[in-house]
């Protein structure tokens, strides 16, 4: 076991331990309990002790030992009415979960039948040679992609389009940098446009959802869309300015020819139907989660997506974002989420104050940990801050969460802050320095327009 | 990286083991190098690297050697659970066709090589084989990415979700 951790897992220990000999006042026994589990997880998902997922997965096992009906703790004599245990484990099958299932499977999918690499052949072909837009055309396309696709499968899958784009290139060219950086950082906005972007999106809209507020398909593109969109041409801006491309035309063979078997065809019906019936959600009203059964059903009784395929969807990220959402459960059911909130006192902070102190710290945080992560940890605070008064109503909360949500996403600056960076500086064309320099630029604008927004558009559409 | 992934070179002759190493060096900080000049001395190192919890990726070897030839230790290593998966080439100008048939069949032989080989030629096979070993055998195959062949790394993460978003 390496030193880092080592540390977190003597620090996790004693931080679920503190709750337990030391009593807050104002603080409920399962409030204390709760806040064991809340230092435990966020210190093993800081220092990554053991995988994130088997964190997440810790935190709904201590739940139902702890803080559930039918778990070992009784709290018959205290003002505290524990949930039954389904509802910690019901996590698991979560709305958002279904979502992510369904665009899962149609990733999964899109992936064997080699409909993600094709369509990107076929949609690069009107941006031409000239390297300036060439790399427009990569972004839009992985974007595009990684707002249905996961960010990693998509960039792993631009990679392959820009390797022998790059070859043709002079070694010198500053180019090939803004080539190799412009995939992961439009895979990282890309996922920010929709609701099965990326994980983090899922933890917030779940919060939400406990709330009682529903976040449809389409209201989160709404929202979401037009900033990833600026996002990306803002990005496109910056990294043609710090890596000017040498060359005027790189000759470029594109051939993509989608696959015509039975299976093939299939898919690319249920996509189109999927993705069609997702972002028509306010128009319908048939809930996205819903939707997301679809192609699960469809692909799955046509053998389009067998036994094997199901057996390697990515299960452990469902696991992670399922811990995360139970985790703001016990934190607002206990009470200590809003215990947590009241020991500053917000209401010296304006209004935009506070989310740029949300936006700020989840966009710090997400560079050193993962999303996700960031996400689960800030939410349940965020949310209390709405519900004990500090922040307004129903619009605050949505504000909030997709401030979270989005900065999270905007976090751009190391190798190790998403896995598209670390694909990227694999490739041995970026080095770290040029991926800080150009990630911070992005992610401080990313960040301002964010506030932006909060002013000028989403109280308005909220 | 937990373990190292060896390239092991067997040549008797010492400005032909020279010019081999020579022509992979590019390798050598991802895949360090370690040289033998009889078929002895490459079990000694074999064993050794074994022992230390690494692994052999690829063999180089010639087949002419003093004492027991090329395609015997090629054969031995195939048997061997440890070396079963390593990938193996003969350099060589005199291997028979029998040997060679033999290497094909009981080694797995993936390549031969004539010598005198062009540079260009022994870095394509190697940067295959080697592509081919981390794929099918290490967990996250990102960190080779740029020595070897990038494209079918990217496509690997790509079709096995070994790395998802977090």
């Amino acid at each position: 076991m390496s030193k880092l951790k080592l540390t977190g897992l003597v620090l996790g220990l004693l931080g679920f331990a503190i709750p337990l000999v030391v009593t807050f006042p104002g603080l409920s026994l399962a409030g204390h309990l709760a806040m064991s589990i809340f230092l435990l997880a966020a210190v093993f998902w800081m220092f990554e002790t053991i995988p994130i997922y088997s964190t997440s997965i810790l935190v709904i096992f201590f739940q139902v030992i702890l803080l559930s009906a039918e778990g070992f703790i009784n709290y018959s004599e205290i003002a505290y009415t524990p949930l039954p245990y389904t509802e910690f484990i019901a996590t698991l099958a979560d709305p958002i979960i279904i979502l992510f299932l369904g665009g899962f499977v149609l990733a999964d999918a899109s992936v064997k039948y080699d409909f993600d690499k094709n369509m990107t052949r076929i949609l690069l072909q009107p941006f031409g040679n000239r390297p300036k837009y060439i790399m427009l055309g990569l972004m839009m396309v992985t974007a595009v992609l990684s707002a249905f696709m996961s960010n990693t499968a998509t960039t792993a899958m631009m990679i392959t389009v820009i390797l022998p784009i790059v070859a043709k290139m002079e070694p010198g060219d500053p180019a090939r940098i803004g080539i190799a950086l412009c995939v992961p950082f439009a895979a990282n906005i890309g996922g920010i446009a929709t609701p099965i972007g990326t994980p983090p999106n899922a933890v917030v809209i779940a919060a939400l959802n406990q709330q009682g507020m529903d976040v449809a398909f389409s209201s989160w593109m709404l929202y979401a869309t037009p900033l990833a969109i600026v996002m990306l041409i803002v990005a496109w801006f910056v990294l043609l300015k710090l890596y000017p491309p040498a060359l005027d035309v790189i000759p470029l063979k594109l051939d993509g020819k989608l696959k015509k078997s039975r299976n093939a065809i299939i898919l690319y019906v249920t996509f189109g139907v999927t993705v069609l019936l997702w972002v028509t959600e306010g128009l319908h009203g048939i809930r996205s989660s819903i939707v997301a059964l679809l192609p699960v059903a469809v692909l799955t009784l046509t053998s389009a997506f067998g036994k094997n395929d199901i057996r390697k969807l990515p299960w452990e990220v469902l696991w992670l974002i399922a811990g995360g959402i139970a985790l703001g459960i016990s934190m607002k059911e206990t009470g200590l989420a809003e215990w947590m909130v009241t020991a500053i006192s917000w209401d010296q902070f304006g209004y935009l104050m506070l989310l740029a102190v949300f936006g700020g710290v989840a966009l710090i945080m997400s560079n050193f940990l993962s999303n996700t992560v960031t996400a689960s940890l800030l939410i349940p605070l965020a949310i209390s801050l709405v519900t004990s008064g500090v922040l307004e109503g129903t619009a605050g909360m949505m504000m909030i969460g997709l401030v979270i949500a989005l900065s999270a996403s905007f976090a751009m600056v190391l190798p190790i802050s998403t896995p598209p960076n670390a694909i990227a500086v694999s490739t041995g064309m970026v080095q770290t320095k040029n991926m800080i320099s150009s990630g911070l630029i992005i992610g401080i604008i990313g960040i301002a327009l964010v506030l932006l927004l909060s002013v000028v558009y989403w109280p308005f559409i909220v | 990286m937990e373990h190292k992934i060896y390239i092991l070179v067997v040549e008797d002759e010492p400005e032909v083991l020279d010019s081999i190493v020579r022509d992979i060096t590019m390798f050598e900080s991802f895949f360090p190098i370690e040289m033998a000049d009889t078929a002895e001395e490459a079990r000694e190192l074999i064993e050794e690297i074994i022992d230390k919890g690494d692994e052999i990726g690829l063999i180089l070897c010639d087949h002419v050697l003093p004492g027991d030839n090329g395609v015997e230790l090629l054969v031995e290593m195939q048997k061997n659970s440890e070396t079963l998966k390593t990938r193996k080439v003969l350099i060589t100008g005199q291997a028979g066709l029998q040997e060679t048939v033999r290497a094909v069949n009981e080694a797995d032989l993936k390549h031969y090589i004539a010598k005198p080989w062009q540079k260009e030629d022994l870095l394509n096979i190697v940067t295959e084989l080697l592509t081919d070993y981390v794929i099918e055998n290490t967990e996250n195959p990102l960190s080779f990415m740029q020595v070897l062949d990038g494209e079918r790394i990217a496509d690997h993460i790509r079709k096995s979700g070994g790395l998802t978003d977090k």
